[in-house]
């Protein structure tokens, strides 16, 4: 009994919470002239594809959405391998200069993003003369941005998980004589796979939805250009398509969605594994 | 493992993460500073005027100014009930989700992720189209067609605010969940067989473990709730009727990104990190006291 | 913090570089005949018919050019800043050939982005409109031709006026009775959608009264919008936005696209609107129920001088192939393609005879073109004005006055304060 009212409870704030998105589902199906009407109603009867047509027909459209797929997986791959060596450093051992780096990590996610643009662009210009692929105009500097970008946050983050762990499971660990390497990767990875989810996630949401970046690195090379960037042509001063922009943005969602289905199982499963192995 | 070992292994594990930071934060970061201190517009970075040294010239033009130092005070408190809210939301519905069967909590997550990962633009457009005095669906069914939500200073405040927890509660909710499940079975069992109540349970087994987690999510709050820029941009119509809903991003912008004025921009950065530093430093003062270790 | 890791920090990044990165020179000084001319044009929703004109153009070019390749790359409108600003940065990006907005140009040339056009050698430019000609000039300098114009005049409800037994303003100082008039017999109606941040509808308000944003003494700005005349022209325009005519809560936040839309949802009797808003309002419940007059004068029967919007085609500084750059520039700005790209898309033409031509084969354009006629005006042409508008000096002072924060002299006298601030720096 006790469950189906918290149940219930749970479902309205899902409904609640999704309203908005139904909301930007339901303009995108919106004839023109219905988006924004005197008399707004929940529901069409004259439901249409053309403003999806518009945001599909979005010259190279396949080309953007496998640009952006490519940066935003790149980049969760590699910040959760990195990120992980570094939090169990900086949670495993005591050494100097420590607090400063944690310290440091913060730092960095508080400058405001618009002001490093400047520099990060000259950056990439010097390394796109050395490498091009981490230049300008390639999807590497891309990759390599989004990547600086992410871990400081993902550090701290599975910090918070590997302390969660406690340390007499490493203990029982190495008594059994497990080599350090076994143990980081066979028992205290999956441990905190839940972390990994939420920090996965972010990771993904924060390179897929960029167009700052996109905008400011990839300036002559159309065919390197992301999806939120090609759909910006939706977007115009005095006269924005909001049809197309809310189909572009719920085609947007979807991966992201199709992402966190993906991986949702290890926010629970982690656990179980370890303690079975 | 003597103390010398465990520095080299620290450093081993942390060496690819301080290549891709010193590289591509540390050193445009120092950049920054540096720009802060001169008077750099488009012309001087594309190479068609000469440098000018200001020295502090940016920060007196910045600091001098009395309409900075409301925005501030406004992003301070319009930041701190973010937090606060997104905190609250996020945590509660992590408990909630806990003791639901799985596909009630899927719904709910699959709800709290569309939320999370809806562009910032399009997120804040449908709000406002919602909330839009006229043509909007909330003041339909409330039949208070005409009222403007976002003309009034603090509607239009706690409009956005509403907006900004809406699309920020799911991290909370997904870390927090994630991190009640990481908690092992053993400890919660051991805890009952010692015949402790759930609130015991809940207070004194699973919150000191869930701490560091709940320190993380606080921290990135903060820094992310005063950093906001898209929705009060996107729906007080960049900074309110007047600029009375400017926060120190927008204001940042408005100032002197829009017109390429990196230096005084820089500076603008230069302050908020300072700022947002004091803050963190004081949030982690305040744990220490109450015995946690960094 | 440990002090000594910073002080670190900061000597290694002392070492790297003491002063922000600039980049280098770049006029090539060379003029090669051959090789690909690398062009940007603006994407559109529905591109396709541009593409094809532009196609024709470049056949026709590449045709009369052997060795020569023309590339396009159609790039967001709203990503344009970044991209300008990289290309004037990387060199090795930049296009040579570009289009685009006449008020981005100020500062374009100014960042050196932009190189000077003699156009004395072509003979159809001596047709370009002189007041649209004036949006590519700075100091007297021209960089660019003027593409196309887009330009502002009064669209109004048939259907509501006719009903009501009223006619369109012929006058200024009509408008706002009428609207008031409007509303008072139809209340849920907004006599006249304007915006407390319309920038492009307020301006026709104070050049009409005589005023102007600021005068330009030998290339040097002053501010001139606390002049009698120009806050006359503030007042007038702050009078519509009032609780009998379009009440602040619901227009005082409102740009050009919430005013329009006021007008598209059938909420409005009348608004502002451009000829790029047409086929917006062809697709909303106003379709069929509305007409569009010039925005009247101060004088009776007179025309309100209308700000002139409009895209430009310019050649790069940093080109390799001016020549050829300053040619395919002149052969898509011409006549013939100015006249395609109008069937194409619908952009007003620049010179005065085309303007003729599609008014008379289109009866929709006449309002238009004979705004345009009539003398259009534009904001001050500095970089200065780049920071004003991103400060929102002057919407912001519309809606001072529309909340009764300040009253219209303060409002002009601070914005006078801050816009001679901007002028100075």
């Amino acid at each position: 009994m006790r469950r189906w009212i918290t149940e219930s409870f749970v479902l309205v704030v899902a409904a609640v919470v999704a309203f908005p998105l139904f909301w930007m589902v339901l303009s995108a199906f919106k004839p023109e002239d219905e988006i924004i009407s005197a008399d707004p109603v929940p529901w069409t009867t004259r439901p249409t594809l053309d403003s999806f047509t518009r945001a599909l027909t979005v010259a190279n459209f396949g080309r953007y959405f496998m640009n952006s797929i490519i940066v935003a997986l790149i980049v969760v791959a590699l910040s959760i391998l990195i990120s992980f060596l570094a939090a169990t450093a900086l949670t495993r051992f005591r050494f100097r200069s420590r607090t400063t780096l944690l310290v440091m990590l913060l730092v960095v996610q508080m400058v405001p993003v618009e002001a490093l643009t400047v520099p990060l662009f000259f950056l990439m210009r010097s390394v796109g003369d050395s490498v091009p692929v981490f230049g300008l105009n390639h999807l590497g500097s891309l990759v390599l941005v989004h990547l600086a970008f992410s871990l400081p946050f993902a550090i701290w983050m599975l910090r918070g998980f590997v302390a969660a762990v406690p340390v007499e499971l490493e203990e029982a660990a190495t008594l059994d004589g497990a080599s350090r390497f076994r143990f980081l990767w066979q028992v205290l990875f999956p441990l905190v796979a839940p972390g990994l989810v939420a920090t996965s996630v972010l990771s993904f949401i924060h390179a897929w939805n960029d167009f700052l970046f996109a905008k400011t690195f990839i300036i002559s090379a159309v065919e390197n250009q992301t999806l939120p960037l090609a759909l910006q042509v939706f977007v115009k001063p005095d006269q924005n398509d909001w049809g197309a922009i809310m189909a572009g943005s719920t085609l947007m969602t979807i991966p992201v969605l199709i992402f966190f289905v993906l991986v949702q199982r290890r926010l629970v499963s982690g656990l179980a594994g370890a303690v079975k192995g | 493992m003597t103390a010398k070992g465990q520095g080299r292994t620290a450093f081993a594990y942390l060496a690819p993460a301080l290549l891709v930071l010193a590289g591509l934060l540390a050193y445009p970061i120092y950049q920054l500073v540096l720009i802060s201190l001169y008077d750099y517009g488009q012309e001087q970075v594309s190479g068609g005027a000469p440098l000018e040294f200001l020295g502090l010239g940016n920060y007196q033009e910045l600091l001098g100014n009395q309409q900075f130092w409301g925005v501030l005070g406004q992003t301070v408190a319009f930041a701190a009930v973010c937090v606060v809210g997104t905190l609250l939301v996020g945590a509660f519905l992590a408990i909630l989700a806990t003791r639901v069967r799985t596909w009630v909590r899927m719904t709910l997550f699959l709800a709290a992720l569309g939320a999370w990962s809806t562009p910032a633009v399009a997120g804040s457009t449908i709000w406002l189209f919602l909330f839009d005095a006229n043509f909007g669906f909330v003041n339909e069914v409330l039949g208070i067609q005409g009222f403007s939500w976002t003309f009034d200073k603090w509607t239009a405040f706690g409009l956005v605010a509403a907006q900004v927890i809406w699309c920020s509660f799911p991290f909370v909710m997904v870390t927090l969940y994630a991190g009640i499940k990481a908690i092992p079975g053993e400890v919660l069992e051991a805890a009952a067989l010692d015949g402790a109540s759930a609130f015991r349970t809940a207070w004194s087994v699973t919150l000191p473990l869930l701490r560091p987690i709940i320190l993380v999510v606080t921290i990135q709050s903060i820094i992310w709730d005063f950093k906001v820029f898209t929705q009060i941009y996107v729906m007080t119509g960049g900074g309110g009727i007047a600029g009375r809903n400017l926060v120190l991003n927008v204001y940042a912008y408005q100032q002197a990104f829009a017109a390429s004025e990196y230096g005084l921009g820089a500076a603008i950065g230069v302050v908020m990190t300072v700022l947002l530093l004091g803050i963190t430093m004081f949030y982690l003062r305040a744990l220490r006291r109450s015995g946690e270790v960094l | 913090m440990r002090l000594k890791t910073l002080v670190a920090v900061l000597g290694v990044g002392a070492v790297v570089a003491c002063a922000p990165v600039q980049s280098g020179p770049k006029n090539s000084g060379t003029d090669e005949q051959t090789g690909q001319v690398r062009v940007w044009l603006f994407d559109e929703v529905n591109r396709g018919p541009k593409e094809a004109v532009v196609k024709e153009a470049i056949s026709e070019f590449q045709g009369k050019h052997s060795g020569v390749t023309v590339d396009v790359q159609y790039i967001q409108v709203s990503s344009r800043a970044e991209r300008f600003k990289a290309a004037f940065s990387d060199p090795k990006s930049a296009p040579d050939v570009a289009e685009f907005g006449n008020t981005d140009l100020a500062g374009y040339v100014s960042a050196g982005g932009f190189s000077e056009l003699d156009l004395s050698g072509w003979t159809e430019s001596k047709d370009l409109v002189p007041t649209i000609l004036d949006t590519a000039k700075v100091d007297g300098k021209t960089y660019g031709v003027p593409w196309f114009v887009g330009v502002r005049a009064l669209y109004y409800r048939t259907d509501v006026f006719s009903e009501l037994g009223l006619k369109p303003p012929t006058s200024l100082d009509e408008i706002a009775p009428l609207a008031r008039e409007i509303r008072q017999r139809k209340p849920e109606l907004i006599g006249i959608s304007a915006g407390g941040k319309y920038l492009f509808a307020a301006l026709p308000f104070i050049w009409a009264n005589g005023g102007d944003l600021a005068k330009s003494d030998g290339g040097k700005f002053t501010a001139a919008i606390d002049s009698p005349q120009a806050r006359a022209g503030v007042a007038k325009y702050a009078e519509l936005i009032k609780d009998d005519i379009c009440p602040p809560a619901a227009c005082a936040g409102n740009g050009g696209d919430a005013s329009v839309e006021a007008f598209r949802a059938g909420k409005a009797a009348m608004t502002i609107g451009g000829d790029f808003n047409r086929k917006s309002v062809d697709a909303s419940s106003a379709a069929g129920k509305y007409a569009v007059v010039p925005l009247p004068g101060k004088d009776k029967g007179s025309v309100a001088p209308a700000f002139a919007g409009g895209n430009l085609l310019g050649v790069l500084k940093g080109t390799q192939r001016k020549t050829l750059a300053t040619e395919f520039t002149q052969l898509l700005a011409s006549k013939k393609y100015q006249q395609k790209m109008y069937a194409a898309m619908g952009n007003l033409p620049t010179f005065s005879d085309v303007q003729k031509q599609v008014a008379d084969s289109d009866k929709f354009l006449e309002p238009f073109t004979k705004t345009l006629q009539s003398g259009t005006k534009f904001v001050p042409v500095t970089p200065a004005w780049a920071k004003i508008e991103a400060q929102a000096v002057v919407p912001t002072m519309l809606q001072e006055v529309v909340t009764g924060a300040k009253n219209v002299d303060t409002a002009t006298a601070d914005a006078a304060k801050t816009m001679n601030a901007a002028f100075t720096s």
